[in-house]
Parts: structure tokens; sequence; C-alpha cells
């Protein structure tokens, strides 16, 4: 479905770098741009949308050139429908809800796509409003559903969830999934959200200073550590406390506080500060729904 | 006591042309100015500016040199298309929107400035062309400083006088706008008169740039949300 | 955490378990991981492996007969004990390597530990570790 080669140089605040990239994405395939900020993920997203231009290189979609810099032919946005959902929503102040989805329609199209969006995603009771009077998670699932009114080719999503909370998050990646699947659409997506990646995409580009670093399925981009142990965490230590003949070491990985047990030895070694790996066997973590 | 309006109707017909053809020009060029990345940028926005700075005797003071028939521009004008620009309406509405132009500009242009360059990316990826984007997604966000920009060019046009009296002159009917008549009543110390044009100006503005505060901060709270 | 030298002798596995024998000087040792050679190249018989439990997970066994599900079995002599309120750490000698083990102090009053006693001490094959031996922890 996309055959993709591009360079193009870049400025991040640590200095120029290339962005050097290629890959292929199969018909359907949902796949992340995964990466420390600044590596060049969003870039390499707007230029799939025409938003940006390469230097060099070839984009082809569908058996359609895209962009040539050979040949210095670049086809601009408004040709290549992508439904592209941006990391600030964009969603257009002045239309209702239904307004910008009717907005996105190609010319000519049924508006009953709307309708079945609008009903599809929940939207009815609030098809009137204007976007400024929805909460974050609600102008979400606008943008998401303006993105597929526009009956794109090819769905680009720019970190869409990064500005919400846990729980609509993981309500909305569900939504995206069933939009996905329903339209059968060929998606990347740009997030740094291990979890999100986890559960979407079906292969993970790593991104790292503008270059391919490595690809892969999910489970094995991220998967797993040297220690025969599947848990692997890293943390940082907070605190030492003498517990009898053994040591209560506090931690914090992620945003948990958690408490482990440390012989003398081990404490020794260990001050406040210090980031540590956090490794247990798979066989003792027991698992109780919350 | 029977007033003159002439000179009443004369100004507030050249506020309205002035800020017709300002809407025409300025607004475009407020949404050039804001996307652009030219080097000569601050030069142009420099020039833009100039005439809130400028004493309008000045500005004045040239364009009276330009319109003037043995300068190329003034007689380019009168040989193509038959105008005498010097001491003629159409060379005040040429003058007036030079000189006004900053006013409409400024807000025009921050309010561009102040969009998220996402809205209209998203509507360029919705396969919107520049030209529908601008029309259906820009301006219709940028209403509050589309009228403060509006209001200022018109309000800013009636209050014109150096501009004025240096190339428009004091022709009855032609270029003898009401500031000019003011200062020309007070000279022939025909008090009544002046006073007359006087109050007629200051509450015809006190009324525009009332509706102005009241209408923005409805438009600001609808635009917000609140 | 008790970290003993060895070699991998023998591996068995399923679609995502793998039971794995490694040689430490002249015992074996079953470490049961949720891996298998596929997803964890390391795991090759003839590589060197570190193998990694808690001290907190070894029991110690005094006088030990009849029949045990446990594969782990260590014999080793008492070296030092440090006896605490509820904890008490119980330091073994292994053929000169140092394996450690924490367990109640009522067990040690129990077992009537002595420095000098031999033991056997004991891991469940689920809570051993192996590690790629040129990888520090």
């Amino acid at each position: 479905m996309i055959e993709l080669t591009l360079k193009k140089q870049l400025l991040s605040s640590s200095g120029e770098f290339t962005l050097d990239a290629q890959f292929n994405v199969a018909a359907g395939e949902f796949i992340t741009l995964f990466g420390p900020s600044g590596a060049g993920k969003t870039t390499l997203l707007r230029c799939l949308a025409g938003l940006a231009e390469p230097d060099a290189g070839r984009i082809v979609v569908g058996g359609e050139t895209w962009f040539d810099g050979a040949a210095h032919h670049s086809l601009p946005p408004q040709q290549r429908r992508v439904g592209y959902m941006f990391q600030d929503y964009a969603l257009f102040p002045n239309m209702s809800v239904r307004g910008n989805l009717e907005f996105a329609q190609p010319r000519g199209a049924d508006k009953r796509r709307v309708s079945e969006l609008i009903e599809l995603m929940a939207l009815g009771e609030m098809q009137q409003r204007k976007p400024a009077t929805l909460s974050g998670g609600q102008q979400q699932r606008v943008a998401l559903a303006r993105a597929l009114a526009a009956e794109p080719r090819l769905l680009l999503l720019d970190e869409p969830f990064s500005a919400l909370d846990h729980a609509t998050r993981v309500r909305l990646h569900e939504e995206v999934l069933a939009m996905q699947r329903r339209y059968g659409l060929t998606t990347v997506m740009v997030s740094h959200d291990v979890g999100e990646v986890y559960r979407l995409s079906q292969r993970v580009l790593l991104l790292e200073q503008g270059k391919l670093v490595q690809q892969g399925t999910p489970a094995e981009v991220f998967g797993v550590g040297h220690a025969g142990g599947k848990f692997s965490f890293a943390g940082e230590v907070l605190a030492i406390e003498a517990a009898d003949v053994v040591f209560a070491v506090t931690l914090l990985v992620g945003n948990q506080i958690v408490r482990v047990i440390a012989t003398a030895d081990e404490a020794q070694r260990l001050k406040p500060g210090d980031r540590v790996m956090l490794l247990s066997k798979a066989f003792n973590p027991v698992l109780v729904a919350c | 006591m029977s007033y003159d309006w002439q000179p009443l109707l004369l100004t507030f017909k050249l506020a309205g042309v002035t800020t017709l053809i300002l809407c025409l020009i300025g607004i475009p060029f407020a949404w050039w100015l804001s996307q652009t990345k030219v080097r000569i940028k601050p030069v142009l926005e420099t020039l833009v500016s100039m005439p809130l700075v400028l004493p309008p005797s000045v500005l004045g003071f040239y364009l009276l040199l330009a319109f003037s028939p043995t300068h190329w521009f003034g007689s380019f004008v009168d040989q193509a298309v038959g105008l005498k620009l010097a001491f003629s309406f159409e060379g005040l509405v040429i003058a007036s929107v030079i000189f006004s132009f900053p006013f409409l500009v400024h807000p025009v242009q921050s309010g561009f400035q102040n969009l998220s360059p996402s809205l209209s990316e998203a509507a360029y990826t919705l396969g919107k062309s520049r030209w529908q984007t601008f029309l259906y997604v820009l301006l219709p966000n940028i209403k509050p400083q589309l009228l403060a920009g509006i209001v200022l060019a018109f309000a800013h046009t009636i209050g014109e006088f150096g501009v004025v009296l240096m190339i428009g002159g004091n022709l009855p009917g032609e270029t003898r706008v009401a500031s000019i008549a003011i200062y020309d009543e007070v000279e022939s110390l025909n008090y009544a008169s002046a006073n007359f044009y006087a109050l007629v100006l200051f509450a015809v503005c006190f009324g525009i740039l009332l509706t102005v505060y009241l209408l923005n901060k409805k438009l600001i709270m609808r635009v917000g949300g609140i | 955490m008790n970290s003993l030298p060895g070699i991998i002798t023998a591996i068995e596995s399923n679609e995502h378990l793998s039971l794995v024998d490694v040689l430490v000087g002249q015992d074996s040792f079953t470490a049961m991981l949720l891996e298998t050679p596929q997803s964890a190249p390391h795991l090759k018989v003839g590589n060197r492996v570190a193998v990694l439990f808690k001290e907190t997970e070894v029991s110690l066994a005094k006088n030990l007969s009849g029949l045990l599900s446990l594969r782990n079995r260590i014999k080793a002599t008492v070296r030092s004990i440090r006896h605490g309120e509820i904890l008490s750490e119980v330091v073994l000698d292994h053929h000169g390597q140092t394996v450690t083990s924490i367990i109640t102090s009522r067990a040690v009053k129990r077992l009537e530990l002595q420095q000098g006693d031999e033991v056997e001490a004991l891991v469940k094959a689920n809570e051993v570790s192996l590690m790629e031996a040129d990888n520090e922890l």
C-alpha cells in the first residue's frame, strides 16, 4: 500500500540531523512510529500527508506516486485524501460538530455517511454544539469522525491521545480500532506511549535521531529483558529502610511507588536517587481485576 | 439656522469607499503577511506601520508631489484612466487607504497569526483549496479582529485631517470633508456650525466604537465557548 | 540476590515455557522460564549463564528424606547466621560458592541451626532466573 523512502534535513534542539527512513506498509495494516520526541516521527507523518516536503526520496501509495524527489513531483495535500488527526485536534471552531463532519466530506459525497459516523461514534447529542464546548475526549472523537468523513485512503494519527486521561484514552483506543477495522483503513500513528502502541498497532517502527533503528511487532520491539524474567521495569530508589536482617527499598516505577525486599548486601550498594532495574519472574505476580 | 450636511455625507462616503478598498486589499495582504517567511517581511511591516508614527503632513506632502500632473505617477494616472488625483475625491481615497492601512492590517494579521496552523493544514488534508480554507475556515474564526480592523479603519478615516488638508484642499462636494469644514468654520469664527459638525462626528465615532466593544465581547464569548 | 555461574546442559520447551538445566559446579540446577529458545536467543545448550534467585526464596532442610517435587536441592554448610527478630539470614557455603537464605527466625530455632551444620537449600524451579553470563546486572 505504502512504499516510502525519504531523506530530510531536520533541525532539533540538539542540533541538525537527517531524517532517513525507508519502510513499506501493507494495505489495512496499523503501524506506529515510536521514539523519543524530536526523532522525526511527526515530520515523517507530515511528509506522508503532504504538509511537509522531503529533500529527496519517493512516496508511492496504492500505486500512485505522491512524492518523487528526482522528478520534482509532489502531490498537494488536497489530492492525497488522507485522514489526519492532529495533536491539537484542529477542529474548526466556527462550525458545529456536524458542520465539521459535513465540511470534511468530498464534493458530492453521501450525507448519510455523516449521520452514520455521528451514530457510530455516539456524537448525536452534541452534533449541534461548537467544538469549544466539548471535553478533550469528545473533541478527539469528533476529530476521528471528521477524518473518517473525508473517506480517506490512509489514516494518519499524530499522538492523538496524548492530552487525555487514562480512562478516556483506553475507551478511544477501542473506538479507533473498531473504526480502523470497519473501514479497513491503512493507518500510521505517531506515539510514545508503549501501552497505546501495544494495544493498537500490528507493527512498530522505532525511530531515533531520524533513523529507523528497529522494527517488528510490539512484542518483539518492547520484548523481553535478558534475565529470563518477563518483568523488568526501570525505577528510581526513593528510600532504603532497615527491616530486621533485610531492608525495605521504596522505589518509584512509572507513577507507582512500590516496595521491595533487599538483602543487607544489596542495600549497601544502593542510595536514594539511584536508577535500578526491577526484575521479577513471571511466575510470582498475582493478577487481580480492578 | 440650516446646516450644510454635505461635508458630513462626503466624510462618510470617503470612509465607506476607503474601508471597502481596504478590505479587498488589506485582508488578503494581512493573511499573506501572517504566513510569509520572505526576508523583507520586517521592511514590509515597517512600511505598513509608518502612517502610525509619521506626521500626516509628511505623507500628504509626498502624495501631493506624486499626484501632481508634472510627476510621472500623476501624469500616468491622468493619461491612463483620466483621473486627476490632486485636489480630487479619488486622490483622497488613495491617500486614506494608505493612511488607514495599519489600522486594518494590524488586528487582522494578529488574528490570523493567533490561529493554529493546524486549522489550515486540516482543511488542506480534507481536500479544501487555499481559497476555500481562507473563506470558510480562517475568516470566520477571526471575526472579532476583522470587526475591530474594519471599524478602526473606518473611524480613523472619518477623523483624518492633515493628509486631506495637504492633498484635498477645501473644495465643497469634492474634498471638503467634515474635519476640514470644522477647521474652516472656526477660522471664520462660525462656532455654531463647527459645533454641529464636531458633535455629529463625536456622536458617530462614539456610537461605532461602543457597538464594536459590545459586539466583540459577545463574539469573544461565543468563540471562547463560554 | 544469589548468583551462581553455570553452563546450560539441556532445554525442554513447549510453545511458551522452557525447563532449562544448568550445571553449577557438580550440581544440576533447573530453571522454569516463560521463554523459549526462539524468543530468547541466549537459551542455548553450552551457553554460560548466571543462575539467579532471591534469598527469600531459599528454604532450608536438615536431615531431609523422602520424595520431594523440588528440583533444586543444594547440599551446603552453614557458614554464619545473623539473627533478627522475625527474619534471619543464613549464609551457606556450597563448594566455595556463597548461597544466602532468608528464613524466619522461628524456623532457625526449630531446625536448631548452628554454624557448621550440614543442610540442604531448596529452591523451586520457577523462582530461578537465568541471565547471560557476559551481561552484568
